[in-house]
């Protein structure tokens, strides 16, 4: 819900017009000027001709039928023909071209935000909520690439037939259309004025909107609190204040809607009444014909249409321009982690890792490692271990490069790591997340994205590694061909685990990173990811953040983080000998761990079961 | 359920339990009640407004026929005359103003009353639905029928139904009048129009179909663009930034052709019915023009036609587009009639209505209880009496049996056999509510609403209560300071956009609010996970206070929380294969409960074999 209320607030944001942006908003159509040459010449042409059809009709009044011309009748009956068929040409020319455009721009816009934010670095992601990013990828492209196209159709229609019309009746008696020509700018303004407050009310009615969906939402997920409690009538009465807001808002927005389009009707009413009236006294003196009249009053009562495209387009540029604006400032914002301009391919890993004095500390200036210091030789399995917030994932992300140090340096093979290519150090490093995230797609598909040159052999080969090939070829109906639903929701956490530790496999890391799952699996697929990780971590220099008692005591060296501190590190022996903090921590969760293993396996087996007829659901 | 049961409940909210129909147009026409009279007024006012657009032509004829060409003024002079028909313009703009706003306010009045008391129904109904229903049913799913299907009806009565009557009226009326000035050109007018109301129709059905791709195109990318930004550790990891663009260029240009499809659709449809309809007017105009050389009809009646025929005409072509979007209402009143037509928890049924609070004193006969699926027993057979003020254990493994057990007494679900008494009175013969308020419910993480501290603590308490109270039962909950130490206390907002708070913490908050509501009997849930031991030090603190001379069920499957109850039931599959007290049960070498405290005596004494050996 908040994430909608996030965006309702962007949305609301507003921005000038300024000519940077704009000229940069413009720029966005510069490779298709073909396209936008072409849809404005045609909604021109639309434009100028409905305005010209009923001029057509007064000459069918004033020259054919008040002179008894049959032959002129059927003479601009022909003209009116054509132009028909013109105008149906026109009409397929623009909505055909400005809408392909509006598409292509859209996908023009996608691409290059997406491929921007491949290169954006993690400190880019921690910032800015997943929401938010979707929001920049999907309404934003839409609205710009609308103001673009059909922002600029229905206004290009708006005022070229504004424009025409007034010609038209120019031409007729320019008397008269000078009384039109001064009411326009009026209709023009309440129109925009009716428009901007219409929006208003339309905003708090979504925000109350979102608020609805809130409260149903929580009432549905704590039904069991609601009816231990018998708190429904409370419910409903609390509810009932939202949605009494939420009915005042767009039953407001509705009235406002409805009372537009007569008060700019009434407007031009009073210049029709005044132009009739003037207009019968002219048709005496020969200065008007009946049919002039009749155009004139044809004019006016369509004259409201482009009036309230105008309105409309011109009290949502607005917004789209904020669109444009956000979409900008992302492209704008360069990567913080990139190559450096001399930087050299990592030939290896498999070396000595070394934290020489680094510290770190996020956005939030609050420090996360100070003068952190590591020696790790090649091969060496280390494990961490430490409360949540101490600094573990952290030394994980420096040691990804996911984030760099601000001060001190880490080394790998004796070089600044800062002086390798990005990619050299992230095409050796496998990695396996707490919360294992797949793709949506099939196992195969989700264990080759390790390796993507791997053939089925391979696949299969590094699932049989990872201890994951059993349950598939075994549990899965349709095996490695078994779709895993959107982000792998349709297989359980520790399906997910295997699969992510086969992909880890297949890529053949030289450097292992592993946080393990804290929520317990059932036993099978423990040993199972136990078995998996033994062979991984073989030859390779791995980094563990631990939970599970059996990986910490296979750790070469254990380091106990504590504020952004080794409090205390050495072996499983040494340092339960210490009793200091490490004894503390692998006593409660020994204790812990052996309960379920003796006591509550049975249980974990049947959440697991629980889960998968739910995801099958 | 009787009627007369269900009448002692407050009608809070509209019932639109009466609008379930099996023809769906009654049960939209049943909805309406109430907002019959409003709608219909929108219609009339809608005829009035488009009556007086009519008049404007009509009077436009009057003008040229009458003054211009018949000098049969209004008044004594030209210039009076044209001064009344200017007047008279503006007037019947002025009217066709009112009315037309009129009509949509009223029309408004009605969609938006409608929809507010269907969600206030909706909320409602489906907090009063049983337990199981919620327990079977996805929240999304019921979200997606209350926002998009609510929305779905909300336009249908105020933009389809009436949009179809715009229509429709605009046709008649203007149909009459130019019938009126004459027939034969009324008919020669509407030649087309059949045709182009069922050609349109079928595009317009077509068109949502391929709208329909286009919008699967767009979920499928925005699932890839999900799956990307929330993995981007792992596509950094395994550096493949260039596979996911190919991948997202793929969706991208996907959708692009599917809009390009579309859009075709469009550049085409319009078009064609622009030169059918174009042409139709065409002709109406040729044919009505000779008819006034020939002096068949007047000029006025020609410049009258002309106007009015555009009115005829042009919004036929919609038609078919609202008449194709009036079917997505129709299967969301259907979609929603699903939700209404669920049976409702009765919470005031009892014939039993004690006026003060329950003993706590209850009894097990012989109890079973299967889901109605009737797949198999979930308990069998449970017998055991439980004394005011005793604590009772239930010791077992997760589906055995424990959490059916204890769902029985709030009547959270119904046992299928044997009897529960409390205090020598059949839990049936109590209505819902009673129970529910002799009973709290401590869960090992509760669920807590996005509100603050204070109102979570209060939340169902159902009195008024001072900030001292309060303060009181939070510090017996032992979170008290753990409030204090957040930002706002106890106005801090818990959730997104507030604290979060641990799952002790939670479970704490839920303590105090037990403490507040005071019931006789307590149901506690445990099965304490991994919290440090300083945690468990204060949870457990807090529930000794809690447990206090109320009739305690704890569910549990470590001996340490069982060990000091009165009585414990350990089950299995569904069955207490043993119960006494703990000294009791530790005589029965081949028991279960020997056999659980072995497992955890042991983990001790490998824990300390283990420290041993490395020291």
């Amino acid at each position: 819900m908040s994430e909608d209320l996030l965006e309702l607030e962007e949305e609301e944001f507003t921005s000038q017009l300024t000519a940077p942006v704009l000229k940069r908003i413009g720029g966005l159509l510069k490779p298709h000027w073909k396209w936008v040459l072409g849809f404005l010449l045609t909604i021109a042409i639309t434009s100028a001709l409905d305005a010209y059809f009923t001029y057509l009709n007064k000459q069918f009044i004033d020259q054919g039928i008040v002179l008894k011309d049959s032959a002129r009748v059927m003479h601009l009956a022909t003209i009116y023909g054509g132009f028909i068929l013109i105008q149906s040409a026109a009409v397929f020319t623009f909505i055909y071209l400005a809408g392909v455009l509006g598409e292509r721009i859209q996908y023009d816009l996608r691409k290059m935000l997406f491929n921007h934010l491949q290169d954006l670095s993690l400190s880019y992601y921690a910032q800015n909520a997943v929401g938010r990013l979707i929001a920049r990828v999907t309404s934003d492209t839409g609205r710009v690439s609308d103001l673009l196209t059909w922002g600029i159709v229905d206004s290009t229609w708006a005022v070229m037939n504004i424009t025409s019309s007034t010609i038209f009746m120019l031409i007729i008696n320019w008397r008269l259309a000078l009384i039109v020509l001064t009411i326009i700018p009026v209709m023009i303004f309440i129109a925009i004025e009716f428009r901007k407050k219409i929006l208003a009310e339309f905003r708090v009615s979504r925000r109350a909107n979102s608020r609805i969906t809130g409260a149903y939402n929580e009432n549905f997920q704590g039904t069991r609190v609601v009816k231990a409690l018998g708190r429904e009538d409370e419910n409903t009465r609390e509810f009932q204040g939202l949605t009494t807001r939420m009915y005042h808002a767009s039953y407001r927005a509705a009235w406002l809607s409805a009372l537009f389009l007569p008060t700019v009707q009434i407007i031009a009413a009073l210049a029709l009444g005044f132009i009739v009236g003037y207009g019968g006294l002219q048709i005496e003196i020969g200065l008007m014909t009946i049919g002039g009249i009749q155009a004139f009053v044809a004019y006016l009562t369509f004259m409201m249409w482009p009036i309230q495209d105008l309105a409309r387009v011109y009290s949502e540029m607005q917004h789209s321009i904020a669109s444009a604006e956000r979409i900008f400032k992302l492209v704008d914002t360069p990567s913080e982690i990139h190559d450096r301009p001399d930087a050299i391919e990592a030939k290896t890993l498999l070396g000595e890792i070394e934290f020489d004095h680094v510290d770190f500390f996020y956005e939030d200036r609050k420090s996360v490692l100070t003068d952190f210091t590591l020696k790790v030789n090649p091969g060496e399995m280390i494990a961490l271990v430490g409360p949540t917030g101490g600094g573990k994932s952290t030394i994980v992300n420096l040691l990804c490069r996911f984030y760099e140090p601000q001060n001190g340096v880490i080394r790998i093979n004796g070089h600044d790591y800062m002086d390798y290519k990005l990619e050299s150090i992230h095409n050796k490093i496998g990695i396996v997340l707490q919360t294992p995230h797949l793709f949506s797609g099939t196992v195969r598909e989700n264990i080759r994205y390790g390796n993507l040159s791997a053939n089925d052999e391979q696949v299969e080969e590094a699932a049989k590694i990872a201890g994951a090939h059993d349950f598939i070829a075994a549990g899965l109906e349709k095996g490695y061909e078994q779709n895993v639903g959107e982000s792998g929701n349709l297989l359980s956490v520790g399906q997910k685990q295997l699969i992510s530790l086969a992909r880890a496999v297949l890529a053949r890391p030289e450097l292992f990173i592993m946080d393990e799952a804290t929520s317990s699996v059932d036993t099978l697929t423990e040993a199972l990811i136990q078995r998996g990780m033994d062979a991984l971590m073989k030859g390779r220099t791995s980094f563990v953040i631990a939970h599970r008692l059996s990986t910490i005591r296979r750790a070469n060296r254990i380091l106990v983080i504590e504020d952004g501190k080794i409090a205390e590190q050495g072996s499983h022996a040494e340092l339960l000998k210490l009793r200091g903090h490490y004894y503390r921590l692998y006593t409660q969760q020994f204790r812990h761990q052996l309960e379920v293993a003796y006591g509550v396996t049975e249980e974990v087996e049947v959440k697991e079961e629980e889960f998968e007829s739910m995801a099958a659901d | 359920m009787t009627t007369l049961q269900t009448a002692h409940e407050p009608a809070l909210t509209f019932d639109f339990r009466p609008t379930l129909q099996a023809n769906r147009l009654k049960g939209l026409w049943q909805m309406m009640s109430d907002y019959r009279l409003s709608y219909i007024a929108a219609a009339i006012a809608l005829a009035i407004s488009a009556l007086s657009k009519t008049f404007t032509y009509i009077l436009l004829r009057f003008f040229a026929d009458d003054v211009l060409a018949r000098k049969k003024y209004i008044g004594d002079s030209l210039t009076s005359s044209l001064v009344w028909i200017g007047l008279g313009f503006i007037g019947l703009a002025a009217f066709e103003g009112i009315f037309s706003f009129l009509s949509g306010r009223l029309a408004a009045y009605t969609a938006e009353g409608i929809t507010r008391r269907l969600r206030d129904f909706l909320f409602d109904h489906i907090q009063r639905l049983s337990f199981s229903y919620h327990a079977t049913t996805p929240t999304g799913d019921l979200i997606e029928r209350v926002t998009s299907d609510v929305d779905a009806l909300r336009r249908f009565f105020s933009e389809q139904a009436i949009g179809v009557g715009r229509i429709i009226l605009l046709f008649v009326i203007n149909f009459v009048a130019i019938l009126n000035l004459n027939v034969k050109l009324a008919l020669v007018s509407i030649v087309v129009i059949p045709l182009i109301l069922l050609v349109s129709l079928w595009f317009f059905k077509k068109v949502t179909k391929a709208y329909e791709d286009y919008q699967a195109q767009e979920a499928l990318l925005s699932t890839t663009l999900q799956e990307n930004l929330t993995g981007v550790r792992v596509v950094k990891a395994f550096a493949r930034q260039d596979y996911e663009k190919s991948k997202f260029e793929k969706d991208n240009w996907g959708k692009y052709l599917k809009g390009k499809i579309l859009l075709f659709m469009h550049s085409m449809f319009w078009p064609l019915s622009d030169i059918v309809l174009g042409f139709q007017m065409l002709f109406g105009f040729v044919h009505g023009a000779n008819m006034a050389i020939r002096g068949e009809i007047s000029l006025g009646t020609y410049i009258a036609y002309i106007g009015l025929v555009v009115w005829l005409i042009w919004p036929i072509r919609n038609l078919g587009r609202i008449i194709v979007q009036t079917s997505t209402g129709m299967v969301s009143y259907a979609r929603l009639m699903e939700v209404v037509k669920q049976q409702r928890e009765p919470l005031l049924d009892g014939r039993h209505q004690p006026e003060g609070p329950a003993r706590g004193d209850l009894l097990f006969e012989d109890v079973s209880f299967m889901y109605s699926d009737g797949k198999s027993d979930v308990l069998k057979n449970v017998s055991f009496h439980a004394k005011p003020g005793q604590a009772i254990a239930l010791l077992g493994s997760t589906g055995s049996g424990k959490t059916s057990l204890v769902n029985l007494l709030p009547r959270f679900h119904e046992y299928t056999g044997g009897k529960v008494l409390l205090d020598g009175v059949e839990l049936k013969e109590y209505s819902r509510s009673y129970l529910r308020k002799q009973i709290g419910i401590v869960e090992q993480e509760p669920f807590l609403f996005s509100r603050s501290i204070r109102e979570n603590i209060i939340y169902g308490v159902g009195r008024d209560i001072a900030q001292e109270e309060v303060e009181r039962a939070a510090k017996a909950a032992v979170v008290h300071d753990v409030i204090l130490s957040f930002p706002d206390g106890y106005n801090t907002l818990v959730g997104e956009k507030g604290v979060t708070l641990s799952g002790g913490q939670k479970q704490r908050v839920a303590i105090a609010r037990t403490l507040l509501k005071n019931p006789r009997i307590l149901i506690l849930d445990d099965s304490t996970s991994s919290v440090d031991t300083e945690t468990e030090a204060e949870i457990r603190e807090a529930l000794n206070g809690l447990m206090k001379d109320r009739t305690t069920f704890i569910i549990a499957h470590r001996i340490q929380s069982v060990m000091v109850a009165d009585l414990i039931l350990v089950l299995d599959k569904g069955e207490v294969v043993q119960m006494g007290t703990h000294a009791e049960l530790l005589k029965d070498k081949d028991g279960m409960y020997r056999r659980i405290y072995d497992i955890q005596t042991r983990i001790d004494a490998e824990l300390e074999m283990e420290i041993a050996r490395v020291n």
